[in-house]
């Protein structure tokens, strides 16, 4: 089953398209990468895809429905990770998790039970009274990870997510990344930790000057590019130099 | 060196904007109109007091300590920021052009101050003093003359001795500034020579030191940012200074209130709104600056037309400055994402503002209990909070 489908999507910020006709879905359960080089358009695919941004042109839909369709519906069915965790500076962690929970209408039971868990996985449990300034990066960003991870939707998209956590913290959301997996949860993931992307990813998106360049499995895009046995990073090296031949 | 001018110039200009970006609200803000109240208030008070003024009040030792401590404090105005330490560094020796017009500015725009008090106080010299108008005259040209070496000796002072005790040096030339002008107003001017001859040599010996001495960048880049640090806290008083995060606190004593609100998908913009209103510092005492205010003037002037006036007045700027702090940010926040409906912060805010502005009614009844229908301005102030919050433009729809 799709859930989420981009058709023929152009936008940007400005009258100038940032992103050019992309097309690409997202099936249950699947883990898939998107990746290009700096300014390829990831960032803005990504919110248009969360509807901070509005397409130009083309149609974006989650679960069945468009932003403009239900607007509730289409925001209950996922969570999102930015690459700069934002957060409130007036809440403890105690309260990000409550205000979360309440915003996607979780009862306290079920509120209770799985941020018990995600603290401990995440080792937050003593700092749940703490507020947001007395943070580190990567402490803020595990604020986003648990928040995005109590709301249990069906798609996750995570922006950039092993950038400033601690080795323990990657291998703790690629765990909770897997788990939501098995139980039929889909995750686009934009990165730049290649070999990362490889290892996990079931399928990738190569982005490049905010088109699709390839998308498909590691074998897929090998043979895009005319390139069997090579890893990610060499096919991204091949799409730079592609770039550098224009 | 032409080019050094231009730099000055240049940072000069921008500098211009951004105070006069910021003053614009200063001077359309609440404050201004307390500060006309209070002006007015004062300035009736004090003449009434010239008319019966002793002839022995000591108004030359006043006048002269007011100023001669005011004319101590010249903090220079350099407009340095940080990267100059490393890209200024190859023309150290050129900088002496860029700091002469920095003085300039600095004795210029310090001055004012010193003459608006000085003009202040000559209907009390007149009225005690013997002094004749040429003498009083007289006078504005010592203080001109002892503002410009007090400023050229803060700046080869800090220069010197990179910052280093300068409250010793303060307090040197704010006792001779003293002394100079109470001569100056008792007729001793062969004193006034003598001090002002000691200042100057004074600043000649310290223009002596800062010649051997590298540019203290960072002693003038720090006192630089102290200055624009206060200057943007205090015209966030009046609006909202983007780049000056208000800090946070807990104020657990006020935890109570969020009983208030319901744990359901229904109150998740109120459970946000109550919390950043009562943790925000900005927010926060700006309500418990405009009640305080409010609430003094009720207990102080036994009008009722002018307490009614006043409290209507700051119900009104309570109101709309928070209503547009809490409505509008250009920032993202995560609370856009929710799967709730986007009127909820609206109205969270209003119930919020609600609460609040009916505490205010009870502060401010309460201080003006003794007057005639009293009562009157507790209305007037949550009618006045109610109708702002309905007829100005909602902040968050202009994003």
């Amino acid at each position: 089953m799709t859930v989420l489908q981009l058709t023929d999507v152009t936008g940007g910020y400005t009258r100038k398209p940032v992103i050019k006709e992309l097309s690409f879905t997202i099936g249950e359960g699947e883990l898939v990468g998107l990746i290009g080089l700096n300014g390829a358009g990831k960032s803005t695919t990504i919110k248009h895809i969360i509807g901070t941004l509005l397409p130009q042109k083309g149609e974006i839909r989650l679960n069945g429905v468009t932003l403009s369709e239900d607007l509730d519906k289409y925001r209950s069915s996922f969570s999102y990770i930015p690459e700069t965790p934002v957060l409130y500076d007036e809440l403890t962690l105690r309260e990000h998790l409550e205000l979360t929970a309440m915003a996607y209408g979780i009862d306290e039971q079920t509120l209770q039970l799985r941020s018990q868990s995600l603290l401990k996985e995440f080792r937050m449990e003593k700092r749940l009274n703490w507020f947001p300034s007395h943070f580190s990066k990567g402490m803020r960003q595990k604020v986003m990870i648990m928040c995005a991870f109590l709301v249990n939707p069906q798609l996750y998209i995570i922006d950039e997510p092993f950038v400033g956590l601690d080795p323990l913290g990657i291998q703790s959301l690629l765990e909770q990344m897997d788990e939501k997996k098995k139980d039929g949860a889909s995750i686009l993931m934009s990165t730049h930790i290649l070999s990362t992307a490889e290892k996990h990813c079931d399928r990738i998106i190569l982005l490049h000057e905010g088109r699709v360049r390839a998308q498909g499995t590691m074998d897929d895009l090998r043979g895009a590019f005319g390139m069997p046995n090579a890893t990610l990073d060499d096919l991204y090296i091949a799409m730079t130099k592609e770039q550098d031949h224009e | 060196m032409n080019n050094l001018q231009d730099v000055w110039s240049k940072r000069f200009n921008h500098y211009m904007t951004e105070v006069q970006k910021y003053m614009r609200f200063v001077f359309t803000g609440h404050l201004a109109i307390v500060l006309v109240f209070v002006i007015g208030a004062v300035g009736y008070q004090y003449s009434e007091w010239l008319k019966v003024v002793d002839a022995t009040f000591p108004a030359e030792w006043i006048v002269a300590l007011a100023i001669g401590f005011l004319l101590a404090l010249s903090r220079p105005v350099t407009l340095l920021r940080e990267p100059d330490q490393v890209y200024l560094l190859p023309l150290e020796s050129k900088m002496t052009t860029y700091f002469s017009s920095a003085l300039k500015w600095t004795f210029w725009s310090q001055i004012g101050l010193a003459i608006v008090i000085y003009i202040v106080a000559i209907p009390l010299l007149k009225a005690v003093t013997e002094l004749s108008s040429g003498q009083i005259w007289l006078c504005v040209a010592v203080i001109i003359v002892l503002k410009y070496l007090n400023v050229h000796i803060e700046f080869n002072y800090r220069y010197a001795n990179r910052g280093a005790s300068l409250s010793i040096d303060r307090m040197a030339r704010g006792v001779l500034s003293i002394l100079t002008i109470q001569s100056a107003l008792t007729e001793g001017y062969s004193y006034v020579i003598i001090f002002i001859i000691l200042l100057f040599v004074y600043n000649r010996t310290l223009a002596k030191k800062v010649k051997i001495q590298p540019i203290p960048y960072e002693h003038f880049v720090k006192v630089e940012q102290n200055r624009m640090m206060g200057f943007y806290r205090f015209a966030n008083y009046f609006t909202d200074v983007p780049h000056l995060h208000g800090s946070i606190r807990r104020r657990g004593w006020l935890n109570f209130i969020y009983s208030i609100v319901q744990h359901n998908q229904n109150g998740t913009q109120s459970y946000l709104v109550y919390r950043t209103f009562i943790r925000t510092d900005d927010h926060f005492y700006l309500w418990v600056r405009l009640t305080a205010i409010s609430g003094l003037i009720a207990l102080l002037v036994n009008i009722p037309i002018v307490t009614w006036v006043v409290a209507g007045a700051l119900s009104f700027a309570t109101t709309i400055q928070l209503k547009y702090a809490l409505l509008s940010s250009g920032d993202f926040r995560m609370d856009r994402l929710y799967p709730v409906h986007g009127s909820q912060r609206k109205n969270a805010v209003r119930k919020v503002l609600r609460l609040f502005m009916v505490i205010q009614a009870i502060i401010v009844m309460l201080c003006s209990v003794g007057q005639p229908l009293f009562f009157v301005t507790g209305i007037l102030i949550v009618a006045v909070g109610e109708l702002t919050f309905l007829m100005t433009k909602d902040p968050s729809r202009e994003y």
